[in-house]
């Protein structure tokens, strides 16, 4: 087994630790303590201890990162999907009209994911829905100009022009002779916009953008727990290094992939 | 500069002038577009006394019944003519408001920006000249704590190491409020010098360097994604070994050849990152309790200020898009690969 699959893997059990939390947490990550332990440091009963309004962090977290992950992913899956819808729209379109989204995209990729965030709250209810639509909308440019890159590399291809001489249909060009050729990279692609949706989901999480503030996702909890950073700075650090933790599996398992 | 290559110069920064003018025509219309959609009246909202009569004076005095086509180009004329009508909210003018906001941000991000650019090139340098391993450890991790790391959680790290441990730098602001805040341009740093406190420069800058490292990651980060490759080059990998050979010591080598090479593909690429850079100051700035643009964009949206979204995001994409023109200009006219009409 090499190092890659190695990192897949422990991302992959981490993935289904984050999910399990949607079902199960050791304590309910919502209701108060009111017994007077806020900010009381770990113990058994509390893995990570309790936080300023007497939840346990550890539940809070463990279902956090169920949310961002899940966020994460949903985003990362329309966003690809929307860039492969413009992609497919540049390619069959008439020079003039692919050539004015080229441009439109181009200027689209200079404004940053938080504004397109902040513009579509306008007229968006505040929520995770929200977060997700504007990570998928703010990385469509990036991922649009890699998938046309690795299109027209494979549209030049020798093999590709064997098998459009040899009669191929469309969609079975696509399938049996580029689709293998294109996996790798779109795989490894996939997990890059993964892991920039994970960061934008819980950065417009930590604004306060998700509405809900007691909404347990790994940024809003960092929102909250800013207020006890100088009682007790480990409420702020073990959201962070989950989160950190999951970007850094996420880079692992695709770093040998280029 | 001969003649020729100035008439090139000039020729492409008229080109980038039309690319701003496209981006102020698009992005006007989908900002106008945006607050038509927007849901419920502002207006009502921030009525004391919202009958409908008293509603419909204010749309009237504010001209939002006039049609859709006269109300746009009024915006656009207001927006040119620097008339951004009253914020709804604090009832200041907008163009106050905002730069004020304005100037904390792009002080922060521009000292960001020089402070990455400050340890990042010599890094990337040492690490590609195939010196020291230390060098080339640092330039890869660096370049992973970008995408790794959020930003707004380093914030905290280095506020718990800074301030908490060591007790060397302030938790938060930008000022200590004991003291009068010399106003001149708005950029603090500046300000102190130019009111003749320099008593006062270092504890502007022990404010700004916390923040100015959080964010300073990124355009290392930048820099040194852009030089390690092109410096792994086998074409360059000789000119280095020729060089050495030569005799050059590091310093003439890394300053006045290596330097040469990587400058304008850095210019590029930090002037295309100036957008996600901003967007990273205001996550840093909601960390350090910075009074920039960041809390006021976003108190504007929630509470449906009109003329703070209409103009201040108009301005602030204007200025992304000006950025990004500068830094192409800038780097057409260092680098010689470019004008000979390569890519």
């Amino acid at each position: 087994m090499n190092r890659t699959r190695l990192f897949e893997l422990l991302l992959g059990l981490i993935l289904l630790w984050a999910f399990v939390g949607f079902f199960y947490t050791p304590l309910d990550p919502l209701s108060q303590d009111y017994t007077g332990n806020r900010l009381s440091g770990p113990s058994f009963s509390h893995l990570l201890g309790v936080d300023g309004l007497g939840r346990d962090l550890f539940s809070r977290i463990w279902l956090g990162s169920g949310h961002s992950i899940l966020m994460g992913l949903v985003a990362t899956v329309g966003n690809l999907a929307l860039a492969a819808l413009i992609l497919f729209a540049e390619q069959k379109a008439p020079a003039w009209f692919s050539q004015f989204i080229l441009s439109f995209v181009s200027g689209w990729l200079a404004i940053p994911v938080i504004f397109i965030a902040l513009l579509l709250l306008v007229f968006l209810e505040q929520g995770p829905g929200t977060l997700v639509i504007a990570a998928a909308l703010g990385n469509v440019p990036f991922t649009f100009r890699q998938l046309r890159v690795l299109w027209l590399y494979q549209k030049e291809t020798l093999y590709v022009q064997a098998s459009l001489v040899l009669g191929s249909q469309s969609w079975n060009l696509f399938r049996r002779t580029i689709w293998p050729n294109l996996k790798p990279d779109v795989s490894g692609l996939s997990k890059l916009i993964f892991a920039f949706s994970l960061l934008e989901v819980s950065g417009l999480a930590f604004l306060g953008l998700i509405g809900d503030p007691d909404f347990p996702e790994l940024g809003s909890i960092l929102r909250q727990n800013k207020s006890y950073l100088l009682a007790d700075p480990w409420q702020v650090i073990w959201p962070g290094i989950f989160l950190s933790g999951i970007l850094l599996l996420v880079q692992l398992s695709r770093s040998e992939q280029e | 500069m001969p003649l020729n290559s100035l008439v090139e110069f000039l020729v492409n920064g008229l080109k980038k002038c039309g690319v701003l003018v496209g981006a102020l025509i698009g992005a006007s219309i989908l900002l106008f577009t945006a607050i038509q959609l927007l849901e419920g009246d502002p207006i009502a909202l921030r009525l004391k006394n919202p009958d409908p009569e008293t509603v419909a004076l204010e749309r009237e005095r504010l001209g939002l019944n006039d049609p859709l086509l006269t109300q746009y180009f009024n915006y656009f004329e207001n927006f040119m003519t620097g008339d951004w009508g009253r914020s709804l909210i604090t009832q200041r003018p907008v163009v106050e408001d905002l730069f004020s906001r304005l100037t904390a941000t792009l002080e922060l991000t521009l000292s960001a920006m020089f402070l990455g650019v400050l340890y990042g090139i010599p890094i990337a340098l040492f690490a590609s000249s195939g010196s020291a391993w230390i060098f080339r450890k640092l330039s890869h991790g660096l370049g992973v704590i970008g995408v790794v790391i959020p930003i707004f959680w380093l914030g905290f790290i280095l506020i718990v190491i800074g301030s908490l441990w060591l007790n060397v730098f302030p938790t938060e602001g930008r000022f200590d409020y004991t003291y009068d805040k010399p106003h001149v341009t708005g950029f603090l740093i500046l300000d102190v010098l130019l009111a003749g406190r320099g008593d006062l420069f270092g504890l502007v800058v022990n404010h700004l360097f916390l923040p100015a490292l959080c964010l300073s990651f990124y355009p290392a980060a930048v820099v040194i994604n852009v030089i390690h490759p092109r410096m792994q080059d086998p074409i360059t990998r000789n000119l280095i070994m020729s060089l050495k050979a030569r005799g050059f010591g590091p310093v003439r080598l890394w300053l006045k050849h290596l330097l040469k090479l990587a400058g304008a593909p850095v210019v590029t690429a930090l002037g295309t990152s100036f957008g996600a850079l901003l967007g990273g100051a205001v996550l840093t700035e909601t960390v350090f309790s910075w009074p920039g643009m960041g809390s006021f964009l976003v108190g504007a949206i929630l509470e449906k200020d009109l003329f703070v979204i209409e103009n201040g995001f108009l301005f602030i994409i204007l200025l992304v898009f000006a950025v990004v023109c500068l830094a192409d200009t800038v780097a057409f006219s260092m680098d010689p690969k470019i004008k000979k009409g390569g890519s």
